[in-house]
């Protein structure tokens, strides 16, 4: 059975499996005990998703509201870059006018929440319609560019009409009647969470799908059999934007009070730091990603929680222990004997330095000077680390990690080794 | 108006600092470098660290920047590019960008998210007027050192073995290896080339402003997309025209500041930015200067 290896490019739960692929699993059906065990294992993460944000008190149920919010972000995002391989470095400003839209319409001219999110999310198409309408001859780095030189262009000038977004002074955005305890409004935010998955897998079986994934292995090769590249790029360039003024609309009701400086270049740069954690192409993997990242604040605050500590009670351990992590990672990975040598070294005297403050009182008056990573700032610096962790050494993400799992839950059998195309990179294109 | 050209020119020169860096990097390693305004940053970061914290007279302060901006060139070059070589472009793009936000998230985090005030080297604000606008002699600081940063390059590129090597490594790399060149080498060379020009436009600009706030070269107008939208006119791989692009986005940018039916545009600056960019890439993508690639 081993002899039978096939590698084939299979990138995502999307792609059709490829027939001799479909030949080889064909044989395998889970027994009667198999279905149930894939049930209970579904049932418990259905029953943490679902409950879990319960138990705890109103005031932090929003954190998991918010998770949801930027999974759904997350999986605008990936619609771009994912699908299409173009990257957005300004989704901020979709984001953004996704959110000041919803509040708009709902605060100023009175509608209804649900006529705010049909709006946001077409203003997101339109917006997505008119700038890729405009730019989308230009592809790969040149479009990055575009995109980034157009989120600022929106921070500096779109989130400062009056009207629109209030000023520098934010819009009111409440909630919608029956949804307005932060329990409520996170199961609303999941059914949308829902029905944005289920479009997302609904478009990749179709075959504009196909043709999608087809233009991101190779555009010319696509266009030879009859893509109309730029036509396909701008539909997905549409869903990714009706996509980020969903998640938009759903933030602005969630904070209940937009402020324009939220929107920031950071932030562009935090969304697609977890789509790409979190693993291109794979829908359960950008959410999990995209979660996590909205989770990292308050589990930094959490362990904080417990009891007061001192300013670099936890900083410096936290820094040692990811840099030795990351080093032991590469070193074990590489195989090489410089890097096992060297890596372990560099860690140990680091440690013995930040474990021994006593006998080193320089040092000691300098980390003592070192500020706490509050949670606010958490996703700015272990965020990024996390990206070039992923890019480097990891580059499928979560989703990839995670694969034989979600395989095994849909049916096929548990193989460890399946993660999918040995090399999933971010994307094929060349500029 | 004399005034926004004048000024302009002065501005656009820091965005000419910015653009080689990132047509070195561009022509070298293929790489849009998002992390280039940060190399700036970080170095105006230390400079205010050794001034202002260890004391260090102005000079030295200077020569500390010096060396951090040229590590952490040579760091991003070794631990991100060369193992990423194989990847696409744009995976290397996403890279560059994290190292711009760690480098941002650091920053905030260390330094506070506060502006912080950095003394000019040159402190005398009027002594010389140009088209009858004054001229503060740190201003004039930056455009000497970029016209002979300029000179020292062209000589560098056209007349040096090390400066031709690099060209040669960027047009054909494979054979550039076979002709016992070290790609590599001159790969973790330019980065650090580019981290230094990065460098003098962080420590001359911060000064002529007087403070300077985290992710400063990065963020909004203050470097980076300017910075691109000059290399992009300049046709992303010529020098003098990245030079050129620099100064013509700094007087653009300085017009829409002082014109005033631009001006009652909210974020005139950066609608002029943008709009220029785009108009560059899709009327004309090979630049005003470059050659169609």
């Amino acid at each position: 059975m081993s002899a039978l290896t096939i590698e084939y490019p299979e990138d995502a739960e999307d792609v059709a499996p490829s027939e001799r692929r479909r030949e080889a699993t064909a044989s395998f059906r889970p027994g009667v005990g198999g279905w149930v065990a894939r049930g209970v294992v579904g049932a418990l993460v259905a029953a943490v998703v679902l409950l879990y944000p319960l138990s705890v008190p109103g005031f932090r149920a929003g954190e998991f509201t918010t998770g949801v919010i930027f999974a759904i972000i997350g999986l605008s995002l990936n619609v771009l870059i994912g699908y299409t391989g173009q990257i957005s470095l300004g989704h901020q400003a979709f984001v953004g006018v996704g959110a000041f839209t919803s509040a708009y319409v709902v605060t100023v001219q009175g509608q209804n929440f649900a006529i705010g999110v049909l709006a946001a999310a077409a203003v997101g198409g339109l917006q997505a319609l008119i700038l890729g309408g405009v730019s989308l001859r230009i592809r790969g780095l040149y479009f990055a560019l575009v995109t980034l030189a157009y989120g600022t262009l929106a921070e500096d000038s779109i989130f400062n009409i009056q009207t629109l977004t209030g000023g520098g002074a934010g819009q009111p955005a409440p909630r919608p009647t029956g949804f307005v305890s932060n329990h409520r409004f996170y199961y609303l935010c999941l059914a949308f969470l829902g029905l944005v998955l289920w479009v997302d897998w609904r478009m990749m079986r179709t075959k504009g799908g196909r043709a999608l994934l087809a233009l991101r292995e190779n555009p010319r090769v696509a266009a030879a059999y009859g893509v109309n590249v730029r036509l396909f790029t701008l539909f997905a360039f549409v869903v990714s934007g009706v996509f980020a003024g969903i998640g938009g609309a759903l933030f602005a009701h969630q904070t209940t009070f937009v402020v324009n400086v939220v929107f920031n270049f950071q932030l562009a740069l935090v969304f697609i730091i977890m789509t790409v954690v979190g693993g291109l192409r794979s829908r359960s993997g950008v959410v999990i990603g995209s979660a996590l990242f909205a989770l990292l604040p308050p589990l930094i605050k959490m362990l904080r929680l417990e009891r007061p500590l001192k300013r670099m009670d936890l900083t410096i351990p936290v820094i040692v222990l990811a840099a030795a992590a990351i080093a032991t990672l590469v070193a074990l990975r590489k195989r090489t004997r410089g890097a096992a040598l060297w890596a372990p070294a560099a860690i140990a005297a680091i440690s013995l330095l930040v474990l021994l403050p006593g006998r080193v009182p320089f040092l000691e008056a300098r980390l003592h000077d070192v500020p706490p990573l509050t949670p606010e700032l958490a996703p700015l610096v272990v965020g990024p680390l996390l990206l070039l962790l992923t890019l480097t050494q990891f580059p499928g993400g979560v989703g990839q990690q995670i694969r034989p799992i979600t395989q095994w839950l849909r049916g096929r059998r548990f193989d460890i080794h399946d993660r999918g195309a040995r090399d999933v990179v971010v994307t094929d294109v060349r500029a | 108006m004399q005034q926004a050209v004048v000024y302009g020119v002065i501005t656009g020169a820091v965005y000419g600092f910015v653009a080689i860096g990132l047509v070195l990097i561009y022509k070298s390693s293929g790489v849009f470098n998002f992390a280039q305004g940060e190399f700036g940053t970080v170095a105006v970061y230390f400079l205010y660290l050794a001034k202002t914290g260890w004391h260090l007279p102005y000079p030295i302060a200077l020569l500390v920047a010096l060396g951090v901006a040229v590590v952490m060139g040579l760091l991003t070059e070794r631990l991100i590019v060369r193992p990423l070589f194989d990847a696409p472009r744009v995976t290397l793009l996403v890279a560059t960008a994290g190292v711009a936000l760690v480098s941002i998230g650091t920053q905030v985090w260390l330094g506070e998210a506060k502006p912080r005030t950095i003394a000019p080297i040159l402190t005398e604000p009027n002594r010389i007027t140009v088209l009858g606008v004054f001229v503060s002699d740190q201003r004039l600081l930056v455009i000497g050192v970029l016209l002979a940063v300029a000179a020292v390059l062209a000589w560098f590129f056209s007349r040096t073995s090390l400066g031709l090597a690099i060209l040669a490594a960027s047009q054909e790399p494979t054979a550039t290896d076979l002709v016992g060149i070290s790609v590599k080498r001159l790969s973790s060379f330019t980065w650090a080339l580019a981290a230094l020009l990065g460098r003098l436009a962080g420590v001359l600009s911060a000064p002529v402003q007087g403070f300077f706030t985290p992710g400063q070269l990065t963020l909004g107008q203050g470097g980076l997309i300017p910075g691109f939208t000059a290399a992009v006119i300049g046709g992303m791989t010529s020098l003098p025209g990245a030079f050129a692009g620099g100064i013509i986005v700094g007087i653009a940018q300085s017009m829409a500041g002082s014109v005033s039916w631009l001006n009652a545009l909210r974020g005139s600056q950066a609608v002029v930015v943008f709009s220029l960019l785009l108009l560059v890439l899709t009327v004309r993508p090979q630049g005003l200067f470059g050659s169609r690639a």
